[in-house]
C-alpha cells in the first residue's frame, strides 16, 4: 500500500513539470505581459517600467524565466504576486477558506439529496417520481453552471431575498458571533445551490443506475427468497452493494475542492480562490498563476489516489498491487 | 454609541447547519489605543455649516486593493484607499483648481524659481497622536525616494550597467517622477516646520506635482527604510492583520479589511480640520467599503439602496434614476469628464525589422496629408454619437483639452463640426475622386479604405467605432473594424507599429498641462501617432516640442496659458488625434447626507470629511 502511494506520489513530478512548462509557454506566446497596462498610463516614467521589467525578469527570455521559477519552487519558494507584492503563499492562504466552505456544502448537498433520490427513483422504477426526476436531472446537468450563476445574481437583484455575491454583509464585523455565523450561511445560499446541483444530478443519475444493477443480483434474489423483509434488503443489501461506486467518487469530489467553484465564484462575485486566479490569469500575475496550477494538479493527484484508496477499503475484493502492476 | 445600520429588506435566514460554519467568524477588531492630541493651532477651519458626528456611510468598490503601499501602488482602487489616509502638502481647490494649502500653510518661491519653502501646519499629529513634522517631509523625499542602492563590496552607491546612473534602492513611481530630467530636488529641513526643496534646474510644475506628493510617516516607516524593506511594508498583509499600522494624517483610517470582501474606515481621531464650531473632522464615524465585481454590480448595488454614494456610469443613469424616489437619493449631473476618446491614424514612417513598411506607403501618404485627417474630422458625427452610444449623456470634444479643465480650455481652436460636404470638398482639394460606386479614390486610383481596432472589452469604444466606420462609409471611405484584445493592441501602437488607425481612450491625469508631456511631446511614451521619435517628424510637432518646454519652465501662469492655448490649437489645426467625446460624469448620493456640495472637479466626495448624516 505504501509503495503504491509513494509511486502514485512520484508520478507528480513530471506531470507538474510538463504542465506548468506548458502555461508558462502559453504566457509567453499571449499578447503583452503584467506590465502593458501600465505603458498606458501617462505619469509611469520609462525608467520605472524598464527597472520593473529588470526586477521581474521579463526582459529575460522565457526559458530563463521558468529555470530561475522552477530552482525557487525547488525550495518551496513559489514567489511574490506582482500586483500584491505579497507571497504567493499568503494570498492563496487568504482565499482558501472560503472556497473550501463553499465547495464543502455544495459536495454535501450533491451527497444528502441525491442519494435519497437516487435510491427512490431506483426503488419506484417508472413510477411517476422516476419519471420527473429524471427530467428534472437531465435538465440540470445540460444548463451550465455560469448561466445557472446568472439565473441565481438575477433572481437575487429582482427579488432581494438573497444577497447580490459576496461571503458577508456590510454589517458583519459589528455582529455577534452566532449572527456573524448565520450571515456567512445566508450568502452561502445561493452559491451552493449552483455549485451543488449539476452534483445533485450527476450523482444521483449514477445512484439510479447502481441501485437498478445490484437489484437485479442474485444475491437479492436469494435475500428474498429467504424472507428477508423487503427494506432489509434494499437498505442493507442493495444499498450497500450500489454505493460502492460512489465512494470513489468522493475522491475525485476532493479533486476539485479548491478549484471546480472557479466559474461560479466569478459570475457571482464569491471572494474565493477562483476569483484570485481569474483576476491573476488577466494580469498576467505570473506567480500567482503559475501556483494556483500547481495547487490544482497536486489537489487532481491526490484526488484520484484517495479515490483508489477509497475504493478499496470500501470493496475488499480490489488489491492495489496487483491492479498498478 | 448608536450605530446606524443600512435598510436591508430582508432578514437575515438561518438556513444552513450553522454549527458546521463554526470558526469563520472574527470578533470585531479591538480598539486600538490612540492618544488624542489637541486641536492642532493651525487647523483648518471649514467654511460650510456645522454637522453631527456618528453617522456610518455605506459605499461599494468595484474592484478590490492591491496593497496600501503609496509607493507601488498602481490600480485605482488601491490608490483611492491610500488617499483617505496619506495627503501632501498641497492639494487642488475643488472648484478652481488652483493650488491651495493642505499639510503646509503656505509657502514662497524664491526669485529665481529654485527654491520652494513650504510652512507646515502647527500642531498637526499622525493619526496616532505622533507630531507630523519636517522630518517626515524630509524622510519621504531623501529616505523613501532618492535613496541608492549600496553595492555590497565596496559600500558605494551601485551603478546600473546599462544607464550609467546609480541605482535607486526603492524604485518606484514617485521616486522616477520626482528626478527632474534626472536630477535629484535637495531636500533641508529648516526648522520643525518649514522645509525647502531645491530644484536642479527651472521646473514649472513642481508645486502642483512635488508639492501634492504623499508624505509618508517617518517614526512608523524609517526603520524599513533602513533595513531594505521599505517596499514590501503596508501590503495586503499588513491591512489584513495589523491596519493599525497605517497610520496618516488623512481623515479617514483603514480599520479592517478582509480581501475580496470589503473594507471598514473610521474617522481619524487627530485630523487637522475643524469646524465653525471648533469640533474636529471628519463628522462620519465609519465608512464601510464593499468590494464588487466590476462597476456594473456596484451601480446595481446603489440603485437597490444598499449604498449611500455612487459613481453612476452615462449609460445606467437612466434605469437607476427611477429608482431615486423610493430610495430617496439625488443624481448630480457632474458635466463633462476629463477622459477622452480618440481616432488616430498611425504616422510611423520607415520600416519594420523585418524590411517591410509599417503601413502601405500610398496609405501613409493618406495619413500625412493634413487634408484627409480634417476631412475625416469634419466626416464624424461627434452629436451622433453622443445620442447614439451615450443616449444624450456625452458632450462632443473639440480639442485635446475636455470642457471639464475650463482652467486650461483654449475655445478658440479650429473646431470640426459634422459637415460631410465640406469633408469633401477637402478630400478633393487632396487629389482624391469619388467612383462611379461611390467609393472614394486617391489620385493613383487606390480606393481609400483602412482598418481601424479598438480593444474589444469596451462596449462603448466598439459602439463609438462602429458609427465612425458608418460615418466614414457615408464619405465612400471603407473602414475595416478589428475589437482586439487590449493588451495585443498596446503591443501593436508602441512596439511592433503593425496597424492603420486605431480609437482608444485617455483618463484624465493631474490637471497641469505639463502631465501630457508623454503624449503631446515627440519623444513621448504615448505619443500615439509616432511615438518616441529621436528627433520631431514635423514642423508643428517641433513646434509642440517647444512649447511644451516652455510650459515645463517657465513660470508666470498666463505665459504658460498662452503657450498652452498654441498647443491646443496646433493639435485642432493638424488633427493628429482625431477626437470624439467625453461621456458626463454623474454621481448619486442619498438624500439623508447633509453638506453635499457636488463640484465638477471635485465630484461629491472632496468634502467627504464634513458629510453628516442624522443618527436614526
Amino acid at each position: 500500500m505504501i509503495a503504491f502511494i509513494l509511486r502514485r506520489l512520484l508520478t507528480l513530478v513530471p506531470l507538474l513539470l510538463a504542465v506548468t512548462l506548458l502555461v508558462f509557454v502559453l504566457m509567453t506566446l499571449a499578447p503583452g505581459d503584467f506590465l502593458t497596462p501600465i505603458k498606458m498610463q501617462r505619469d509611469v516614467p520609462a525608467g520605472l517600467i524598464e527597472q520593473l521589467e529588470n526586477d521581474f525578469g521579463l526582459n529575460q527570455p522565457w526559458y530563463v524565466q521558468y529555470a530561475r521559477w522552477l530552482g525557487n519552487v525547488v525550495q518551496l519558494d513559489f514567489g511574490y504576486s506582482w500586483s500584491f507584492k505579497v507571497p504567493v503563499v499568503d494570498l492563496i492562504g487568504q482565499r482558501l477558506f472560503a472556497t473550501f466552505l463553499l465547495s464543502l456544502f455544495s459536495m454535501l448537498l450533491a451527497w444528502l439529496v441525491a442519494v435519497p433520490l437516487g435510491v427512490l427513483a431506483a426503488i419506484y422504477k417508472d413510477s411517476i417520481f422516476d419519471r420527473i426526476s429524471s427530467f428534472l436531472a437531465y435538465a440540470a446537468l445540460s444548463v451550465p453552471e455560469f448561466f445557472l450563476a446568472l439565473l441565481a445574481v438575477y433572481l437575487a437583484a429582482r427579488t432581494g431575498w438573497f444577497p447580490l455575491g459576496g461571503a458577508t454583509s456590510i454589517e458583519h464585523d459589528f455582529l455577534p458571533l452566532g449572527a456573524q455565523i448565520v450571515d456567512r450561511a445566508y450568502h452561502l445560499v445561493l452559491p451552493v445551490i449552483v455549485l451543488g446541483i449539476g452534483g445533485v444530478a450527476g450523482l444521483m443519475r449514477v445512484m439510479r443506475a447502481n441501485f437498478l444493477d445490484a437489484i437485479r443480483a442474485d444475491y437479492v434474489q436469494t435475500a428474498r427468497a429467504k424472507g428477508v423483509p423487503e427494506g432489509w434488503v434494499m437498505f442493507k443489501h442493495v444499498l450497500r452493494n450500489a454505493i460502492n461506486p460512489l465512494i470513489s467518487s468522493l475522491g475525485f469530489a476532493f479533486s476539485g475542492l479548491l478549484s471546480g467553484s472557479l466559474v461560479v465564484e466569478i459570475v457571482m462575485n464569491y471572494p474565493g480562490l477562483g476569483n484570485l486566479i481569474y483576476q491573476a490569469f488577466l494580469r498576467e500575475d505570473q506567480f500567482v498563476v503559475l501556483a494556483s496550477i500547481l495547487l490544482s494538479c497536486v489537489m487532481l493527484v491526490i484526488g484520484n489516489l484517495l479515490a483508489d484508496l477509497c475504493l478499496a477499503w470500501s470493496d475488499p475484493r480490489i488489491r492495489l498491487e496487483n491492479q498498478d502492476s | 454609541m448608536s450605530r446606524p445600520i443600512p435598510n436591508r429588506h430582508h432578514l437575515l435566514a438561518p438556513l444552513l447547519a450553522c454549527a458546521l460554519l463554526a470558526g469563520c467568524g472574527r470578533p470585531p477588531p479591538p480598539p486600538v489605543e490612540v492618544t488624542v492630541a489637541p486641536i492642532p493651532v493651525d487647523a483648518e477651519v471649514i467654511e460650510q455649516p456645522s454637522g453631527k458626528p456618528g453617522a456610518m456611510l455605506v459605499e461599494t468598490e468595484p474592484g478590490d486593493i492591491a496593497t496600501v503601499n503609496p509607493l507601488i501602488a498602481e490600480d485605482q482602487s488601491s490608490s483611492g484607499v491610500i488617499s483617505r489616509f496619506i495627503e501632501g502638502l498641497v492639494t487642488l481647490h475643488p472648484d478652481t483648481g488652483e493650488i491651495i494649502p493642505n499639510l503646509a500653510k503656505s509657502w514662497e518661491i524664491s526669485e529665481d524659481g529654485l527654491q520652494y519653502t513650504f510652512h507646515l501646519r502647527r500642531g498637526v499629529c499622525w493619526s496616532d497622536g505622533h507630531p507630523f513634522t519636517a522630518d517626515d517631509v524630509v524622510f519621504t523625499w531623501r529616505d523613501a525616494f532618492y535613496t541608492k542602492e549600496l553595492d555590497p563590496q565596496t559600500g558605494q552607491p551601485a551603478i546600473d550597467p546599462e544607464t550609467g546612473a546609480p541605482k535607486l534602492r526603492y524604485p518606484s513611481r514617485p521616486a522616477y517622477i520626482q528626478l527632474i530630467e534626472g536630477q535629484e530636488v535637495k531636500v533641508e529641513k529648516l526648522d520643525d516646520l518649514t522645509v525647502r526643496f531645491t530644484l536642479p534646474q527651472l521646473y514649472a510644475p513642481f508645486l502642483l506635482f512635488g508639492g501634492g506628493e504623499e508624505i509618508l510617516p517617518a517614526h512608523v516607516l524609517g526603520p524599513a527604510a533602513k533595513d531594505g524593506t521599505l517596499l514590501d511594508q503596508w501590503s495586503i498583509n499588513t491591512a489584513i492583520n495589523h491596519p493599525e499600522q497605517l497610520v496618516g494624517t488623512g481623515p479617514f483610517l483603514l480599520e479592517s479589511y478582509r480581501p475580496g470582501e470589503r473594507m471598514v474606515f473610521r474617522r481619524n481621531p487627530n485630523y487637522w480640520r475643524v469646524d465653525r464650531d471648533g469640533h474636529r473632522l471628519p463628522y462620519i464615524e465609519r465608512i464601510v467599503t464593499s468590494i464588487v465585481g466590476d462597476s456594473a454590480a456596484s451601480n446595481i448595488a446603489f440603485a437597490r439602496g444598499l449604498t449611500d454614494i455612487e459613481g453612476i456610469q452615462p449609460d445606467n443613469v437612466t434605469w437607476i434614476s427611477r429608482a431615486a424616489d423610493k430610495f430617496d437619493f439625488t443624481i448630480h449631473d457632474l458635466g463633462p469628464s476629463t477622459s477622452t476618446s480618440f481616432v488616430w491614424f498611425n504616422l510611423r514612417p520607415g520600416n519594420d525589422p523585418d524590411g517591410k513598411p509599417f503601413i502601405a506607403p500610398h496609405k501613409l501618404a493618406w495619413f500625412q496629408d493634413v487634408r484627409f485627417r480634417q476631412a475625416v474630422s469634419y466626416g464624424v458625427n461627434r452629436e451622433g454619437i453622443v445620442q447614439g452610444v451615450f443616449g444624450g449623456r456625452a458632450s462632443p470634444l473639440h480639442g485635446y483639452v475636455s470642457a471639464k479643465n475650463a482652467k486650461w480650455l483654449n475655445l478658440d481652436v479650429r473646431r470640426y463640426p459634422f459637415d460631410p460636404a465640406k469633408a469633401r470638398a477637402l478630400l478633393a482639394e487632396a487629389g482624391f475622386k469619388t467612383r462611379a460606386d461611390g467609393r472614394l479614390v486617391d489620385a493613383a486610383g487606390n480606393p481609400v479604405e483602412f482598418s481601424l481596432m479598438t480593444n474589444n472589452n469596451s462596449n462603448l469604444r466598439t459602439e463609438m467605432a462602429t458609427v465612425f466606420a458608418e460615418n466614414m462609409a457615408a464619405l465612400g471611405i471603407r473602414v475595416e473594424l478589428q475589437f482586439i484584445d487590449f493588451n495585443t493592441l498596446i503591443r501593436r501602437t508602441s512596439e511592433s507599429f503593425n496597424y492603420e488607425a486605431s480609437l482608444l481612450g485617455l483618463g484624465g491625469g493631474a490637471p497641469d498641462p505639463y502631465a501630457s508631456k508623454d503624449i503631446l511631446m515627440s519623444n513621448g511614451r504615448l505619443h500615439m501617432w509616432n511615438p518616441q521619435q529621436a528627433k520631431p517628424a514635423t514642423e508643428w510637432e517641433a513646434r509642440i516640442d517647444e512649447l511644451m518646454r516652455e510650459i515645463g519652465r517657465e513660470f508666470d501662469e498666463t505665459k504658460r496659458k498662452a503657450a498652452f492655448a498654441e498647443v491646443q490649437a496646433i493639435m485642432a489645426e493638424q488633427q493628429p488625434l482625431v477626437f470624439l467625446v467625453t461621456g458626463n460624469e454623474y454621481v448619486g448620493i442619498r438624500n439623508r447626507w447633509q453638506n453635499v456640495q457636488p463640484t465638477k472637479l471635485g465630484g461629491i466626495t472632496w468634502n467627504l470629511d464634513a458629510l453628516w448624516a442624522e443618527l436614526n
